[in-house]
């Protein structure tokens, strides 16, 4: 198996996309892989995943993430469009602040999930997941066949994820604007000394440690070869305090912080509800007719606890780790729930994981979960495993 | 091992931990020593060390001992690949094992990955220290990361067998990737 995949890597590799940064993950010694079309780091030469993963809960970490897309959503109808594929309510998002959200189908089934922004009255900015980018876009595309005023313009730029405890002490060094005053869920377009382009600078994050989304414009070869440059510049001028970040610690970081990764804690047949979102839906829009897709489900859900049986949670272990699909046991042998993420804790040690289980099962419940044809010891627990960091006003 | 116990369902486009481990080759192998490490519990095991070492395509490595025994575990490149090795299951002794079977599973933050048995045997001993230091597998992984000692049914078949390799044709089949 392992030299089977291997070859199948190399073989496609030449038709995966590059991000602008591509050229200096390779120069960083970065294990390249194929992820949601694109060819990204894994991990870097001379750093473990542990170490990786430490360093961004304890110093600050570069993690390229060019490969999700971004979207401009403007006009009258804009809002109404957004309100109707999402659960958000936008007249309590003031301009230059951002929120997670969730695109609904028809059965309030989650499409992706994405970070809306409001820029304008009539102008939006979101960003969703690479592995939904196709469709992601058909699906807006089509539901916007419904509204006639507004434009939808997806487009890729370098996205470059600045995480950590001395996230904002680093960026401050690029510019005069006071960062400690951008709190969490705000975003500015800012200048970044070296760069000509206007960076808008998003504080948000995707670990649990406080940090910024940069979107550096990478529409010509100028500007692309300018946030390559700054990528090298913070990478080169500060290496007591910054390291290249892969997609490995990416995902054991969220994972600690009970964040979801969409085709493991979401997908088209689960409802936000399910997914212990039910904060994505405003009180504002919980009335009656509320006209968001499924709304008729997830208001349902909400009003009456019985019309749904599993919802995410946290699940503890030590030994081997609980691993996405493994089944979950109640201590009497009924089958309750299975894991959708798992795995050794670099920050707390033993296992941690997310799950799906009978909501009766409460947290500090002790469970089993099926391991390689073996039943091992499991509790139920609480999301996050790390505490959030973030950076609040 | 490294047929990757990772169930991977249709909508899970979104990580791919068998691939991700892969990718290590190029950089390692030019690095790579497939030799038992002099002084480890294995080498030193009988006076005159071991009679042979062998290697699977699937990166378990078995060094075969007088005594029709011998000590398996995983190669320096499956090691690297992993990366950080955070949990070590082992077999039981008095375990019966077939070729093939799974002997037990090394374990990476990011991945798990069963080892198998190349031998038909019995369990005679297991490496009880990887329990409380698993990232043996990392820094001695032919010698003090040894996962199993196996009695051999039979030692000529072991000895016969085309689908265990040299150290030359393993070391060629990491060259292919």
């Amino acid at each position: 198996m392992f030299r089977v995949a291997n070859k199948k890597f190399y073989s496609t590799a030449s038709t995966l996309l590059k991000t602008p940064l591509h050229e200096a993950h390779i120069e960083l010694g970065g294990k390249m892989v194929p992820y949601a079309g694109f060819e990204m780091p894994v991990l870097y030469k001379d750093q473990s995943h542990i170490e990786s993963h430490n360093w961004v809960r304890s110093k600050v970490g570069l993690f390229d993430v060019s490969h999700m897309l971004q979207h401009r959503i403007e006009g009258k109808d804009a809002q109404a469009l957004l309100q109707k594929i999402t659960p958000i309510d936008l007249d309590l998002l003031p301009a230059f602040t951002s929120s997670l959200s969730v695109l609904l189908n028809e059965q309030g089934g989650v499409i992706d999930d994405c970070i809306i922004t409001r820029h304008g009255d009539e102008s939006f900015y979101m960003v969703t997941n690479a592995g939904c980018r196709e469709k992601d876009v058909n699906f807006i595309k089509s539901e916007a066949k419904n509204f006639s005023n507004l434009t939808h313009e997806p487009f890729e730029g370098t996205l470059l994820a600045v995480q950590g405890p001395k996230a904002q002490e680093l960026l401050q060094k690029f510019t005069n604007e006071d960062l400690s005053k951008l709190y969490f869920g705000q975003t500015k377009f800012l200048k970044l000394s070296p760069i000509n382009a206007t960076v808008h600078v998003a504080r948000s994050g995707y670990t649990g440690e406080d940090g910024f989304e940069l979107s550096i414009p990478s529409s010509t070869p100028e500007e692309s070869k300018q946030s390559l440059e700054f990528f090298r510049t913070l990478l080169n001028e500060f290496p007591d305090i910054v390291k290249p970040i892969g997609l490995a610690a990416r995902d054991s970081l969220r994972l600690e912080a009970g964040m979801c990764l969409y085709g493991h804690e979401l997908d088209e047949t689960i409802t936000p509800i399910e997914a212990a979102l039910t904060w994505l839906i405003p009180k504002t829009r919980r009335e009656q007719n509320n006209g968001f897709n499924g709304s008729s489900k997830i208001l349902a859900q909400i009003k009456d606890k019985t019309l749904f049986s599993k919802r995410r949670i946290g699940v503890t272990s030590k030994g081997p780790s609980p691993r996405d699909g493994n089944k979950i046991f109640s201590e009497d042998g009924t089958e309750i729930g299975y894991i959708t993420s798992g795995s050794p804790s670099p920050t707390l040690g033993g296992n941690v994981a997310q799950a799906y289980i009978d909501k009766k099962a409460k947290i500090g419940s002790n469970i089993k979960i099926e391991i390689r044809g073996k039943l091992r010891d499991g509790v139920v627990a609480k999301l996050p495993f790390v505490p959030s960091k973030f950076h609040k006003a | 091992m490294f047929r990757s116990v990772l169930r991977t369902s249709t909508v899970r486009a979104a990580f791919a931990p068998r691939i991700a481990t892969f990718s290590t080759s190029r950089i390692i192998a030019n690095s790579i020593s497939h030799k038992v490490s002099k002084g480890s519990h294995v080498y030193k095991y009988l006076e005159e060390g071991p009679k042979s070492v062998k290697y699977t395509a699937e990166h378990e490595w078995l060094a075969s001992f007088a005594d029709e025994s011998g000590f398996v575990g995983i190669t320096q490149y499956a090691s690297e690949a992993l990366g950080d090795v955070t949990f070590v299951e082992l077999p039981e002794v008095g375990d019966r094992v077939e070729i093939g079977d799974t002997i037990g599973s090394v374990e990476s933050v990011k991945s798990a990955s069963e080892i198998y048995s190349p031998v038909a045997g019995e369990i005679v001993a297991v490496n009880t220290a990887l329990e409380s230091e698993p990232s043996l597998i990392n820094t001695d992984p032919i010698g003090e990361g040894w996962i199993a000692h196996i009695k051999y049914d039979d030692a000529s078949a072991v000895e016969a067998s085309e689908e265990l390799l040299s150290e030359e044709d393993y070391d060629a089949s990491l060259e292919e990737h």
